[in-house]
């Protein structure tokens, strides 16, 4: 759709004819300052379509102060390749005159092709208003407006999806959202958005259930008023049948009867009571009586029996007496025995005494001899060690002085040797019979002779032979053995010997004597280990005790012949003493009894007496005569008055009073039950009476009907309620899922078409729609952000492409497009702008965009230079206005 | 309540119009005890029209118990002089009018023996005719009534040598033999064909001559049951004819069956309820009745786009097993046809 052509005449500010024409497709800019009458174009345009002709309520369209004029707007516009020509003038002369290419149309049919082919509706009274503005409501925009979008694109919500169902098919509904909205009405007449009921299905339901609870009420009456009758009726035939007889009064006859055979039977009674009191009194005296003839009969008993007890007693002592010598002898024999044994053993031990006596006589004796030969011994042992030790004085050898004298005849033998060696042999062989003296000495025979020093040889015959051994060494060899020998011999001297020989042998002799005195030594130990003293006095000792017993045994008399057996003799004295205990015993034991006896003899006998005496008392006599005389008095009492009892109980049995007192309780209470029940049968039923009659002016069973009519008309129209309300809500249901699968399939161009243009402002953002096919969510790198919530310029740019994308999808439907911007976009920053121009730029290449602005400068580059505008003068303002129909793109 | 009046009315009429000797009532002249003074006192002011005597015996609605609409009629002072209430099982006499009544009034709400029995061995004025009035049901002669209570032999007229037996309690027309009826009750109260709304003109020329009957309706409303099923486009201007020709005043129930389109649905509804105000009472049920739109009704209604899908989306949950989805979904349907149907002209303006 395109604009070619507007006049505008006595139209506010514009009171005389104003043009604006040779307008083009795409972008026109309109420049000029404020109060020129921009504003004033753009009310014309939408005067011309959207305010009825007729209508009376457009006088703010008249120039101010001019209430005669006549408003004028015409525009031509091409639109399908056919030229409409509008005109139409309003409040005086109005008409409204439509060409399109030569037709004609007039009136309200002009005015509703209009709106059909833009897609908005009419006041149908006054002024129009934004909600009738439809798709043109959306498209043009008012100054200060295009940041607000989503109440034009509610309003032209119906226009936009029956605009597009082209597009989309038969999907969109020509009716639906208003339809949506009267089921949502009809729904909520009857059902809360919770879905709880309301309104008149919510005031029928408590009707219902107070219908209900009056129901009740009155079956529970009408329940209670028909039992009351019936036990009213159950009444009235008991009165009639039972209590009209008077059925008590035989019952009363009969309990005064029985209480008379009562009083009969009771009077018996007592008497019998008193005679059975006499009967008991009879019994205990009869029981007294008796008792004490039973006591005679016990005395008399018990005298007999002492008696006898008596003479028993007298029996048992004279049996005991006879025993008496007896025991007496048997105790004397036993005395005697006893006695002898006694005897018996004194000898024996005595006898026994000197044997004894004798034995250690005799072991003394050897004892004494023993110590005497040992006494005599040491004695011997001793004297010889004197002697001994005296001989070992003596022949005593200093060990020192011995072992020189060894040395020395040791070295005498070497010097011996040596002499002997170096000493003259003289060897000689004489004849027999012929001697020589040497020095002195006569010799004979053979021999040989050493001569150490000068010798002197007399040979008998022949004289004297001197011969001098020769060498030096002889003779100190002679002097060392003189030296030597000196020595020697004054150590023997010193030991008192006259040889080593005699020496040594005293040394051995020593030896033997000191073997000799150990051995002495060691006997005398033996024999005398407490010392020799001891043997002594041991000896001593024992001599003086031999000798007291010798003379203590001189003084016993002799043992008698033949050996005494000491345990016999013992045994017999036991034996005898048992026998004499026992004889004893017996003895005493039989006394004892026999004073016993003596004194039971006696209590007996006086036992006897005493009862004797008393029962031969006179007085005893009498009592007992008196007792026996009672009894039979007793006895005579006791059997008349049981007879009279006997009798008389036969009586009462045949009365039996005790079934007499219950038919007197029986005849009674049945007579009182009886009344009673009929007085408070009499009482209940005037009281049913007055109560039934009361219930019965209420008309129960005819309310309670009109009720039950009542509330089953009522259910169900309650019932229908209910089901008109589901079925609401079913509908509801299901229209709003429906019109949702539609409003996803119209959201899917759209938001093509948003992207398109916000693509050129913000790569790669995006804008979602809501299901009212409102712009919604901004998205931008992820960052989310409600339209409401972006700032204003941001608003006014998304509210100008929205609105272009829009008209980009009624362009693809078919639909014509004027996109009428009155100054947009005064909040965009410069850069902004320049990206919005572009968007502007691309929008125009598809549909006309009549553009109005104050600030030419803002919108240079919008294709072209503000210098190729035409400057157009307005004639009813003072100071030109610039209209710049911007440079065509292309 | 109103009809009871009415009928009242109408038989005082008939007999005033008729000069009879006497009404005779088998006992449930009331339906109930307890009724409200107004009602008791209007019954008996519409039983005054006729001046000659009402004889009436208690039913086992209104037995004759300890305390019951009699003694409340009676407190109330509402029984005029005309009107005779047999409470007892006693001979009653009208000698001016020569009749011999042998009543057997029920005194409890249900007997089960034949309270008639008396009537054997009565004697009665041999110049009076010998008629007996009872109330109960004449064994083995009534349907359901194998052992109904209050029994009455079905030979009674002839063991009791009565000239008629007039009975009560069975609520249609019945003729039990020659001399024994069942008049029915005079308003009808139930759908049933049993000729009920009629009272019986009983002619006897003297005793022991045999009763002319000639029943006559006097019965307001008619008790109409029907089922209809719609299964061709022409069943719909059948049903329409027949209502038409139902008399006025009747008490009508319907049943539809079958399928219906939606514009037709509308039409029902709309000659139902002009149909609704020539009776006493109509009641319809479209439980059974499938509404099933056609693409006329859619194209008329303007159900296109989702709303076309929606009243798919209904016609198929009406074919559903589930009969409270399927109920819901057909009056979901015929709301949304009435919904349509009033915005059609203004989307099409
Ligand atoms: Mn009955």
């Amino acid at each position: 759709m395109k604009i070619t052509r507007l006049t505008v005449n006595q139209f506010k500010q514009f009171r005389q004819p104003v043009t604006l024409d040779n307008l083009t497709d795409g972008i026109n800019l309109f420049v000029g300052p404020n109060e020129s009458g921009k504003s004033t174009l753009v009310n014309a345009i939408r005067a011309a379509f959207f305010e009825r002709y007729k209508s009376t309520g457009v006088a703010n369209l008249q120039p101010w102060g001019d209430s005669a004029a006549a408003p004028e707007v015409e525009i031509d516009f091409e639109w399908q390749n056919q030229t409409w020509k509008l005109q139409k003038r309003f409040l005086k002369r109005q008409r409204c005159d439509l060409l399109i290419d030569q037709q004609h149309f007039s009136g309200d049919q002009a005015e509703e092709k209009l709106a059909d082919l833009l897609g908005y509706q009419f006041a149908s009274k006054g002024a129009s208003k934004a909600e009738h503005w439809g798709i043109p409501g959306l498209l043009w925009v008012e100054q200060g407006c295009i940041q607000n979008i989503h109440l034009p694109v509610d309003h032209a919500g119906h226009h936009l999806k029956s605009a597009l169902s082209g597009t989309l098919g038969d999907i969109t509904s020509t009716g639906g959202d208003e339809l949506i909205a009267r089921v949502e009405n009809e729904r909520a007449a009857l059902l809360t958005k919770t879905g709880q009921p309301t309104g008149e299905l919510k005031k029928i339901q408590q009707e219902c259930e107070q219908l209900q609870t009056q129901l009740i009420e009155l079956n529970d009456k009408v329940q209670r008023y028909r039992t009351s009758v019936d036990r009213l009726g159950q009444l009235l035939q008991q009165r009639d049948e039972i209590d009209s007889q008077q059925p008590w009064l035989p019952y009363r006859a009969k309990a005064k009867e029985a209480e008379a055979a009562l009083a009969a039977a009771q009077a018996l009674q007592n008497e019998q009571q008193r005679d059975q009191q006499a009967l008991k009194n009879c019994h205990s005296n009869l029981e007294f009586c008796q008792q004490q003839l039973r006591d005679f009969e016990q005395r008399a008993q018990q005298l007999s029996q002492r008696d006898a007890e008596k003479t028993k007693a007298a029996r048992a002592l004279a049996e005991c007496q006879q025993f008496t010598a007896q025991l007496k002898q048997r105790r004397e024999l036993a005395e005697q025995e006893f006695q002898k044994a006694k005897d018996a053993l004194k000898a024996a031990r005595e006898q026994i005494n000197r044997r004894n006596l004798q034995r250690e006589h005799d072991r003394l004796s050897e004892q004494l001899n023993q110590l005497r030969q040992n006494h005599q011994a040491t004695a011997e042992l001793q004297a010889a060690l004197l002697k001994l030790r005296a001989q070992l004085q003596t022949q005593a050898v200093d060990d020192k002085q011995l072992a020189r004298l060894k040395a020395l005849h040791k070295e005498l033998h070497e010097i011996h040797i040596r002499e002997q060696a170096i000493a003259t042999r003289l060897q000689y062989d004489l004849q027999p019979g012929k001697s020589i003296q040497i020095d002195d000495q006569a010799i004979n025979g053979t021999g040989e002779q050493l001569l150490l020093k000068s010798t002197s040889i007399s040979i008998p015959g022949v004289g004297t032979l001197q011969i001098h051994p020769g060498g030096k060494d002889i003779n100190d060899l002679l002097r060392t053995r003189e030296r030597l020998q000196a020595e020697a011999a004054s150590v023997l001297t010193q030991l008192k010997v006259t040889s080593l020989a005699e020496a040594e042998n005293h040394v051995t002799q020593n030896q033997q004597v000191a073997a000799q005195i150990d051995q002495h030594q060691t006997r005398l130990q033996m024999l005398a280990p407490k010392g020799v003293d001891a043997v002594v006095s041991d000896f001593k000792l024992a001599e003086q005790q031999h000798q007291s017993l010798t003379e203590e045994l001189a003084k016993l008399p002799d043992a008698p012949a033949g050996a005494i057996d000491e345990r016999q003799v013992e045994t017999a004295l036991a034996t005898a003493e048992a026998v004499l205990k026992t004889a004893e015993n017996a003895n005493y034991e039989h006394l004892r009894e026999l004073a016993l006896r003596e004194r039971e003899c006696e209590s007996a006998n006086n036992e006897w007496q005493k009862l004797q005496a008393e029962l031969q008392s006179p007085e005893h006599q009498s009592r007992q005569r008196e007792s026996l005389d009672r009894l039979s008095h007793l006895k005579a009492e006791e059997n008349q008055l049981r007879n009279a009892i006997q009798n008389r109980q036969k009586q009462i049995d045949s009365a039996n009073p005790a079934i007499l007192q219950q038919d007197v309780k029986r005849f009674t209470n049945s007579a009182e039950s009886l009344e009673n029940e009929a007085a408070n049968r009499t009482v209940e039923i005037s009281t049913l009476q007055v109560q039934l009659e009361t219930l019965g002016a209420q008309g129960l069973d005819e309310a309670q009907n009109t009720i039950e009519q009542e509330f089953k008309r009522l259910s169900q129209r309650r019932q229908q309620l209910q089901r008109r309300a589901s079925a609401l809500d079913l509908l509801l249901n299901l229209l709003r899922e429906n019109r949702q699968i539609l409003t996803r399939q119209l959201q899917t161009p759209l938001q093509k078409h948003l992207n398109h243009y916000l693509n050129l402002l913000f790569p790669g953002a995006t804008l979602t729609v809501d299901e009212n096919l409102r712009p919604e969510i901004l998205t931008r790198q992820n960052n989310n952000a409600d339209l409401n919530a972006l700032s204003f310029g941001a608003r006014e740019q998304m509210g100008l492409i929205s609105r272009l994308a829009y008209a980009d999808l009624l362009n693809e439907a078919g639909r014509p497009t004027l996109i009428i911007l009155d100054d947009a976009l005064v909040h965009c920053d410069g850069e902004r702008l320049e990206q919005m121009k572009r968007v502007l730029f691309d929008a125009g290449e598809r549909h006309q965009v009549i553009l109005f602005s104050c600030h030419p400068e803002r919108w240079r580059g919008l294709g072209g230079g503000g210098e190729n505008a035409r400057q157009w003068k307005m004639m009813a303002i003072v100071f030109a206005v610039l209209l710049l129909p911007c440079l065509q793109p292309r | 309540m109103e009809a009871r009046f009415t009928v009242v009315q109408r038989i005082a009429a008939l007999a005033t119009a008729e000069a009879v000797d006497a009404v005779l009532v088998a006992g449930d002249l009331f339906d109930a005890q307890n009724l409200s003074d107004r009602t008791l006192h209007r019954t008996f002011q519409l039983m005054a029209a006729y001046k000659g005597p009402w004889i009436v015996i208690p039913g086992n609605h209104d037995a004759a118990l300890a305390d019951s609409v009699w003694t409340q009629a009676r407190r109330l002072g509402a029984i005029p002089a005309n009107v005779h209430i047999l409470l007892e099982p006693k001979l009653a006499v009208f000698a001016e009018q020569k009749i011999a009544i042998l009543p057997a009034p029920l005194t409890q709400r249900q007997t089960y023996h034949d309270l008639t029995e008396w009537f054997d061995g009565a004697d009665t004025p041999a110049d009076c005719l010998r008629i007996g009035l009872a109330h109960g049901s004449v064994s083995g002669q009534l349907p359901e009534s194998a052992d109904a209570p209050n029994p009455i032999s079905p030979a009674r007229a002839q063991t009791a040598r009565l000239d008629y037996l007039a009975l009560g309690d069975w609520h249609g027309l019945k003729q039990i033999d020659e001399r024994t009826w069942y008049s029915g009750t005079p308003e009808q109260e139930r759908f049933k064909d049993n000729g009920a709304g009629h009272v019986l003109l009983v002619e006897i020329e003297k005793p022991s001559a045999p009763p002319q009957v000639t029943p006559h309706l006097v019965g307001q409303h008619q008790w109409i049951k029907r089922d209809f099923t719609l299964a061709v486009e022409s069943d719909l201007a059948n049903l329409f004819a027949e209502l038409l020709q139902l008399p006025d005043m009747s008490v009508v129930d319907l049943t539809l069956r079958g399928q219906i389109t939606l514009l037709d649905h509308q039409r029902l509804l709309q000659t139902l309820t002009a149909v609704q105000a020539r009776h006493r009472s109509l009641q319809y049920q479209l439980a059974d009745l499938r509404l099933q739109p056609t693409e006329e009704d859619i194209a008329a209604l303007h159900a296109d786009g989702y709303v076309g899908d929606v009243v798919e989306a209904l016609r198929q949950r009406q074919a559903s097993g589930d009969d409270e989805q399927a109920e819901t979904a057909r009056e979901a349907l015929a709301i949304l046809a009435d919904l349509l149907s009033q915005s059609a002209p203004e989307v099409k303006a």
